[in-house]
């Protein structure tokens, strides 16, 4: 091991994802307390396992990664494929494999695979720019798994992949043209997509284009939202005190609505303080993949800030009735065993192609 | 191919490094995608703004309104007291099973559970919400209303499953004393859905019990008192998280009633197993000391929601418990109308006090024979005796002396043909008939035949129970007709005491004193002379004065058989009387529907009030007990 590694951590990034880290918790304990539950106290444990993974992941050579990609790719398919034959069903979706004392979703971990075949693919097929033909054999890597979390469901999630795929390919940078032949497809592949959709993912889509038509079935969680968010006014409601968390008014409040909850507690200063924090965390992945010494780790190091991106766009989004309600977890914050340790393990990746960028 | 350790190092050393140009086409294209996500962030912070500073007012407002609840509170209802104050009617606590819309994500489903849970038809609760459909989605609305502790304990537990449905404790009433006084009481029911949309109730809401009868309805203003408003925080469930603050519901106010709680159960006790009613009132200002009409029904039931059953027994046709005899029932006066021929005939100068009419057990009018009620006949009564016996015979000749329009001018005087003005609903006027009311009603001329036995009280002449008290009353006093009373005084939360309605005169009995003089004269005699009809009626202390009737339901024909005749076709029973003769303090009218003979079934039921009333009085010692009444 290399002591220089260590002598280039990156500080800011480290801040930030403790920072976020820290809120998340703290904000946790709140909605623990409104849920009955102590959730706080479960995603510590997954925050100290997770930290391990972290470290594991910093430790070793991100290139290495390259090496396995295949049996990593296969063996998150197959466990993809598993959730839909063998996992746990909570509230209609499928999606958790239950390994006895925990339960784990695939699905989390293909996030990060993802990024990490997907590095690996445009490191080994390098073009200066790319077409559409060059892309088929990606979009097969991303599909395949995307279509495995649609058909558990969980449309948010499958949509994410294709995000992650859709960044990363902008960083391989795609022709002019096939750009705009891609555009032209997506307008007529709209109808199709729409007609694919289960029907209550159609009701969200419309809810949240006309929220109010549905104020107490589908477009209650947004409203109940929104009403939290800006209950807080500039400083808050005070710590614990958010009624509309803690008299249940919102949903999901320790998973898909925890950003809802810090909102209504902290107000917009707590609410600018997270934002800020993110944008650090995400400033810091994409100077990890700017500095990057190798394609590899460019890449993978602008996955995994994209895929911390996404999820905060979508999931900050939708608290705030700017997007449709899909169940993604707010990085960092959200409780759920697996999205910490996929995020922990994002951001010792990060971490670690940083602090590479002068090994060699 | 499974990469061995070597391949993987194999592998590092393969990735290549950078060149300065494409590291430059790294840097340029993160960049423009943290230019994206700089632009993102400032949207979720605009956003962010909009919500929580340009909206944060309002939506605070919201938040505020999301969690607190106005909670209505059920003032408790006025009591309701007998003169002395003892309680005629109270309260207790009751449990209903409420609804909030709002927080019943699917109500047919709800409604379906709850209908397994409560053992109550899914229509009928359906029913309970769309009742209260126009009230805002967060107005509880009462199911069902008196849970018992059972249903309660089974519910309970389940409430946490079953999101908006809550059990709010109200105040019902309490009927101490069962079913006395049912018709003059009254009874709650539930607003219905036309009063709401009339308005008639001011503050009345869905589920809302109001006053549908008796002092209940007269009087609702005053006992129905005015809401208080708790502001409770609640959760998204509706469960209540705390009290806020509350405006304390302001309690109608009670009411002291002019009935004698001993006066009434005496009444009630006599009149048990009979059918019919009685009314006893203070001749002196029209107070209402008792009131009873028989049989008479549980109260309760209403407020709770009658069973198909207790609704099939209260409409049973025979007895008509739900008709208030006293003011609905309409009966012919029978012999007391004898008392209306004989102020007519001393007032219009057809007869003397002095002068003697023939009885000889029968009366002959064109082709009909009238007969008396003594087939031996009474020889030749004057207008006293024949009072006192109740002569018949005697009375046609009188009728036919004085005519029918004078007999109807007189029966009128006496307040028959309109309504007492007592404060009851569908209280009725009776029917006091003359020449132009049969012309007009049947097309026919009155006919001689029709005037006789009007004035013994039969034929078209209706009077009711309450009437004929007021009648007594009247004779009792004087001839002063009272509106009929029954509240005495008003006591509000806060212990202020108000008089009830003052005594109010409607009508004056315009006779010459020595006419009313004889009259009461010859009442006294019913009941002290030998041959008084009304003897048992008698009281060792008390001077009595009364008269009796013996209404007959079928032809005259057939009365030999009274005892074998159905009980629907039997004779009503009427006595009026009022005590003490010389300083009356109470007015009575006993009428038990086919209950035979006046003297027989109904006097000895005035008695026991007269006894009741007098009982520890002085002069009234010990006739208390039934050991001085004549037999």
């Amino acid at each position: 091991m290399d002591r220089r590694v260590f002598a280039h951590v990156d500080g800011w990034l480290l801040f930030a994802a403790c920072g976020l880290a820290c809120l998340g918790f703290v904000n946790l304990h709140s909605a623990s307390v409104a849920a009955g539950h102590a959730y706080h106290w479960r995603q510590l444990q997954w925050f100290c396992l997770g930290a391990g993974g972290a470290l594991a992941l910093f430790w070793m050579d991100y290139r290495l990664l390259a090496a396995y990609t295949a049996h990593l790719y296969l063996g998150t398919v197959a466990l993809l494929a598993l959730v839909l034959v063998a996992g746990k069903a909570v509230g209609g979706s499928q999606r958790w494999l239950s390994l006895g004392f925990l339960n784990f979703q695939p699905s989390e971990l293909a996030k990060l695979t993802l990024v990490v075949v997907l590095a690996s693919y445009f490191y080994n097929e390098q073009h200066e720019t790319y077409r559409i033909r060059d892309l088929w054999r990606p979009a097969l890597l991303v599909l395949v798994p995307a279509v495995l979390v649609y058909l558990e469901p969980d449309l948010g999630t499958a949509i994410l992949y294709l995000a992650i795929f859709g960044s990363m390919v902008f960083l391989a940078r795609l022709r002019a043209s096939s750009v705009l032949i891609l555009a032209g497809l997506a307008m007529v592949a709209m109808p199709l997509v729409w007609k694919l959709l289960k029907p209550y993912q159609r009701r969200r889509i419309e809810t949240f284009l006309n929220p109010e038509s549905d104020p107490l079935h589908a477009g209650y969680h947004v409203l109940q939202s929104k009403i939290a968010v800006g209950s807080g006014q500039v400083l808050g409601k005070g710590y614990m005190a958010g009624t509309q968390a803690h008299l249940n008014f919102l949903p999901e409040i320790h998973t898909d609505f925890a950003f809802s909850v810090w909102a209504e507690e902290w107000g917009f200063v707590g609410s600018l303080v997270m934002l800020v924090l993110f944008t650090l965390l995400l400033y810091r992945g994409l100077l990890a993949a700017a500095e990057a010494k190798d394609r590899f780790g460019a890449f993978l190091a602008f996955g995994i800030t994209a895929l911390f991106f996404w999820q905060f766009l979508i999931n900050v989004g939708m608290v705030l009735g700017l997007m449709p309600v899909v169940g993604i977890p707010l990085p960092l914050v959200s409780y759920g065993g697996s999205s910490v340790l996929v995020s922990l393990a994002g951001i010792g990746l990060l971490l670690n192609v940083r602090a590479r960028r002068f090994v060699f | 191919m499974r990469p061995s350790l070597r391949d993987a190092g194999r592998v590092l050393l393969r990735l290549r490094q950078l060149d300065v140009k494409a590291r430059e086409v790294n840097r340029q294209r993160c960049e423009a995608a943290f230019l994206f996500v700089l632009l993102c962030v400032v949207t979720l912070a605009a956003r962010l703004w909009y919500l929580q500073i340009v909206k944060g007012t309002e939506l605070r407002a919201r938040s505020e309104h999301n969690r607190v609840r106005l909670v209505r509170l059920q003032p408790p209802r006025g009591k309701l007291l007998d003169r002395s104050g003892r309680l005629l009617v109270g309260n207790q606590p009751c449990f209903n099973v409420c609804l909030v819309r709002e927080e019943a994500k699917d109500v047919e489903d709800l409604l379906g559970r709850l209908s397994v849970l409560l053992e109550e038809p899914v229509g009928a609760l359906r029913e309970r919400l769309i009742l209260g459909r126009r009230l805002p989605l967060y107005t509880p609305i009462v199911l069902k209303r008196g849970i018992d502790r059972d249903t309660l304990a089974r519910l309970e537990p389940r409430l946490f499953r079953l999101p908006g449905v809550s059990v709010e404790v109200e105040p019902l009433r309490k009927y101490p004393h069962g079913r006395l006084a049912s018709h003059l009481l009254g009874y709650l029911a539930e607003v219905n859905e036309a009063e709401l949309a009339k308005g008639i109730y001011p503050g009345v809401r869905p589920g809302d019990l109001v006053g549908r009868a008796g002092v209940e309805a007269q009087y609702q203003k005053v006992l129905s008192g005015r809401s208080g408003v708790r502001r409770v925080e609640v959760d998204a469930t509706g469960r209540l998280a705390r009290v806020l603050d509350e405006t304390p519901p302001l309690p109608g106010s009670d009411l002291f009633l002019t009935l004698d709680l001993d006066l009434q159960e005496e009444a009630e006790r006599a009149m048990r197993g009979k059918v019919g009613a009685v009314v006893a009132l203070d001749p002196r200002n029209g107070c209402i000391r008792a009131f009873t009409s028989v049989p008479e029904y549980d109260l309760e039931p209403f407020a709770w929601g009658l069973t198909p059953a207790q609704w099939r027994a209260l409409n049973d046709a025979r007895t008509r418990p739900l008709q208030d005899k006293a003011v609905q029932g309409l009966y012919s006066p029978g012999s007391i109308f004898k008392i209306v021929a004989a102020v007519a005939a001393l007032e219009t100068g057809r007869l003397a006090p002095q002068t003697r009419l023939t009885c000889t057990g029968s009366f002959r009018l064109g082709r009909r024979v009238f007969r008396c009620w003594d087939r031996r006949g009474h020889g030749e009564p004057d207008l006293y005796e024949a009072l006192v016996a109740s002569c018949d015979v005697f009375f046609y000749q009188a009728g036919l002396m004085v005519g029918v329009d004078e007999l109807a001018r007189y029966a009128r005087a006496f307040g028959f043909g309109r309504a007492t003005g007592i404060a009851l609903e569908d209280e009725k006027a009776g029917l006091v008939p003359d020449r132009a009311w049969k012309l007009e009603r049947y097309g026919k001329p009155w006919q001689d035949g029709e005037t006789a036995i009007m004035a013994i009280g039969q034929g078209f002449t209706l009077v009711t129970p309450l009437q004929l008290a007021e009648m007594i009353a009247a004779i009792a006093n004087g001839g002063t007709f009272y509106r009929p009373l029954y509240v005495d005084r008003e006591r509000s939360p806060s212990g202020r005491v108000r008089p009830g309605d003052a005594p109010e005169v409607v009508g004056r009995l315009d006779v010459r004193p020595e006419t009313l003089r004889l009259v009461r004269r010859a009442l006294r005699g019913v009941v002290a002379d030998e041959e008084g009809t009304g003897h048992a009626c008698r009281l060792p202390d008390v001077a009595v004065a009364g008269k009796t009737a013996t209404v007959q339901v079928v032809q005259q024909s057939r009365r030999g058989q009274l005892e074998e005749l159905p009980w629907n076709l039997r004779d009503h029973a009427i006595f009026i009387a009022y005590a003490p003769a010389e300083a009356p303090e109470l007015a009575v009218a006993v009428l038990v529907e086919h209950g035979g003979h006046g003297g027989s079934a109904a006097a000895p039921i005035a008695r026991r009030l007269f006894e009741t009333w007098f009982r520890g009085r002085p002069g009234g010692e010990g006739r208390g007990r039934g050991d001085g009444g004549a037999t």
